[in-house]
């Protein structure tokens, strides 16, 4: 493996075990400590599709996340400290503590947000990608969603209106086989999802999503297409969620051993480092330096942000609105 | 000086303002059904898509969630668009665009961004349509922090809000009457922006205050005239806006007149008038003479058939009825 391969596989494996560790923390940590409110929809299981996906995007390129977007946020640039923060609703937090785990956001790194209204950012991304049409910029929006909101009447009006507009517009969906407890074949008249934009004529494509290298690759290639032709893009990525929809979940809609069973098969990191190390790409010690370094690191970012002042009650009160205008 | 002034039509009030808007900023586009080669279906955008291309001004397909969505999404990158949704009925199918993304996502971003929307629609009844194209909405999105809300009743106030909401930093409902895009009225030559938030004395008057905006303004207008030939001086006020609310207009006056109509043409229950009342009730309840009075919708939809929609509506003769009971 050249030495470049190399450089970038580490790079997505350090970004894969710092988003896993994050969820980790707040499984393992935040929960029992009652250290956030609500709930957190964590995406572990689904780490290879967020860090593959958004290293094939150029730094410009927007993003649209869902509930399920702690991952997104991390590969696009967020940090660790301040996630935590807006997780545990301190002031220093992304959004000052008032967006919390389904809203985290970050304009200046075009993280442009999660909405976790599923189905509901798909017509954004449409308007983000219509703005960059217009300014003839050639920066693309990517937008993330399960696979429930592929039954949302608004992802199907924005499919229509990005093909119809020629807006590049990547449309990822992430097949993680359930909505909330609703299984795929209980919900999708149709199982191959990835036809389900092809009455606006796009056609999609089925990606390995527990292999970050194919992510990549697979993205890379329609990216490249849609920003050059500035047509929409499909992507579905087959996944699963190793852990409940949320917090809370019980998961009775499915076994104990389902889930072990695909972490033991399908664990996106496992199989990363096992392919690393089978092809001598990557020494085990050096596997273990990084995970000990990441976990260090994001065990830095939380107790960091555990010292974190909480915002005034009374901020609730300011910023629903801007002030003035042109 | 006595300023020029011209006639015009609600309609054509709407076309000025979004012209010179377009024609002051390139950030302002415009999308919805039917507003592009055909010109909107009230007219309202008349010749836009000739003179900006249509690049600026879209027609989409009937598609509301898509429209609102893409308004969002266009407005964080920097554009200013105004959306336009074909019957404020529709708007339900919006809503979830402009009330859970526009009206929000400034704020649970903690400020990061700016959402400079207009949200154009007609409302209103009167003209036959019946239940689910006639209907008041204004209540449900003044209930939504995050969203301004205007309602303008003549001409001069459409053109200057128009060209306020445009520029507000702020997704903004803008309703209009679709009775009323025939409706004359003069505008000043001159440019003329009405910031939002500032009600308008119609007419002054001291015994009794009637507020009340949309179309509905010009029928209490109306009903001043004749309640006048009784010798009843009424003073009207149009809030033109109704998120945020100029309270301080409304109380300023009851100062003076002692008693408070408030007149519209959507359902009482939870309309705009309880919250005014309300308001007046908690700041200024020692300066009413008597209590207030509320002429509204009752709790029905709009009716087809003319004699039902014109008892369900309220007309002059109910804004004059009103007055009277509001004076004992």
């Amino acid at each position: 493996m050249a030495a470049k391969d190399r450089e970038q596989l580490l790079h997505f494996y350090e970004d894969m075990l710092r988003i896993r560790f994050f969820e980790e923390k707040v499984r393992d940590v935040l929960l029992p400590g009652k250290l956030f409110r609500g709930s957190s929809h964590l995406a572990i299981g689904q780490e290879a599709v967020a860090v593959g996906a958004i290293h094939a995007l150029r730094e410009d390129d927007l993003v649209v996340s869902t509930h399920r977007g702690h991952g997104h946020a991390m590969a696009k640039g967020l940090d660790p400290r301040s996630m935590f923060a807006e997780v545990m609703g301190r002031k220093t937090g992304c959004c000052r503590g008032k967006g919390g785990s389904m809203h985290l956001s970050d304009a200046g790194l075009g993280f442009v947000g999660e909405n976790p209204v599923v189905g509901s950012n798909t017509p954004m991304a449409a308007g983000l990608a219509l703005a960059a049409k217009l300014e003839g910029s050639d920066r693309l929006v990517a937008a993330f969603f399960g696979e429930g909101a592929l039954n949302t009447g608004a992802f199907h009006e924005a499919a229509n209106l990005a093909a119809l507009w020629q807006l590049p517009v990547l449309f990822l969906c992430e097949d993680n086989l359930y909505a909330i407890s609703v299984p795929l074949e209980r919900s999708s008249a149709l199982q191959d999802l990835e036809r389900r934009a092809e009455a606006y004529g796009i056609q999609g494509q089925r990606v390995n999503g527990m292999r970050v290298m194919e992510v990549y690759e697979a993205v890379s290639r329609v990216a490249q297409e849609t920003r050059e032709r500035s047509v929409p893009s499909y992507l579905v990525f087959d996944t699963y969620r190793f852990e409940g929809h949320h917090t809370s979940d019980k998961q009775t809609y499915r076994t104990r051993d389902e889930a072990l069973e695909e972490f033991r098969k399908r664990d996106p990191i496992h199989i990363l480092e096992f392919e690393m190390i089978d092809d001598h790409t990557v020494p085990i010690p050096l596997t273990i330096e990084y995970r000990d370094r990441i976990r260090a690191e994001i065990d830095e970012a939380f107790e960091q942000a555990l010292q974190e002042p909480w915002p005034e009650a009374d901020e609730a009160l300011a910023g629903a609105y801007a002030e003035g205008g042109e | 000086m006595a300023e020029k002034l011209r006639n015009i039509t609600f309609a054509q009030a709407i076309r000025t303002a979004l012209r010179a808007e377009m024609k002051r900023d390139e950030r302002v586009i415009l999308f919805g059904e039917d507003v592009g080669y055909y010109g909107g279906v009230y007219g309202a955008t008349v010749g836009l898509q000739k003179e900006f291309g249509e690049d600026r001004v879209r027609d989409t397909p009937i598609s509301e969630m898509a429209i609102g969505g893409v308004a969002v999404g266009a407005a964080l990158a920097g554009y200013r668009p105004v959306a336009e949704i074909m019957y404020c009925d529709f708007l339900a199918h919006a809503s979830d665009a402009i009330v859970n993304n526009a009206a929000k996502w400034r704020y649970m971003s903690g400020g990061q961004f700016a959402l400079p929307i207009v949200f154009r629609s007609p409302g209103g009844g009167g003209a036959g349509y019946a239940a689910q194209h006639s209907q008041s909405l204004e209540a449900w999105f003044a209930h939504i922090p995050g969203l301004k809300v205007v309602a303008p009743s003549l001409p001069r106030d459409a053109r200057g809000l128009l060209k306020a909401a445009i520029r507000d930093d702020n997704p903004v409902v803008f309703l209009e009457h679709k009775a009323h895009y025939t409706f004359k009225g003069e505008v000043p030559v001159e440019e003329e922006v009405i910031p939002l938030g500032v009600a308008e004395v119609k007419r002054a008057g001291n015994d009794v205050t009637v507020v009340s905006w949309s179309k509905t303004l010009t029928f209490a207008l109306e009903a001043a005239e004749t309640l006048a030939a009784e010798g009843i001086d009424t003073e009207v006020i149009d809030p033109r806006t109704l998120q945020p609310l100029d309270i301080e207009a409304i109380l300023a006056s009851i100062g003076k007149t002692r008693h408070l109509v408030v007149a519209h043409e959507a359902v009482q229950f939870g309309g705009l008038g309880g919250e005014i009342v309300a308001q007046v009730a908690e700041r200024a309840l020692d300066s009413l003479k008597r209590p207030p009075v509320r002429v509204a919708a009752p709790f029905v939809p709009i009716p087809y058939s003319e004699p039902m929609e014109l008892r369900v509506i309220p007309q002059v003769a109910d804004i004059v009825a009103g007055v009277r009971r509001s004076l004992g």
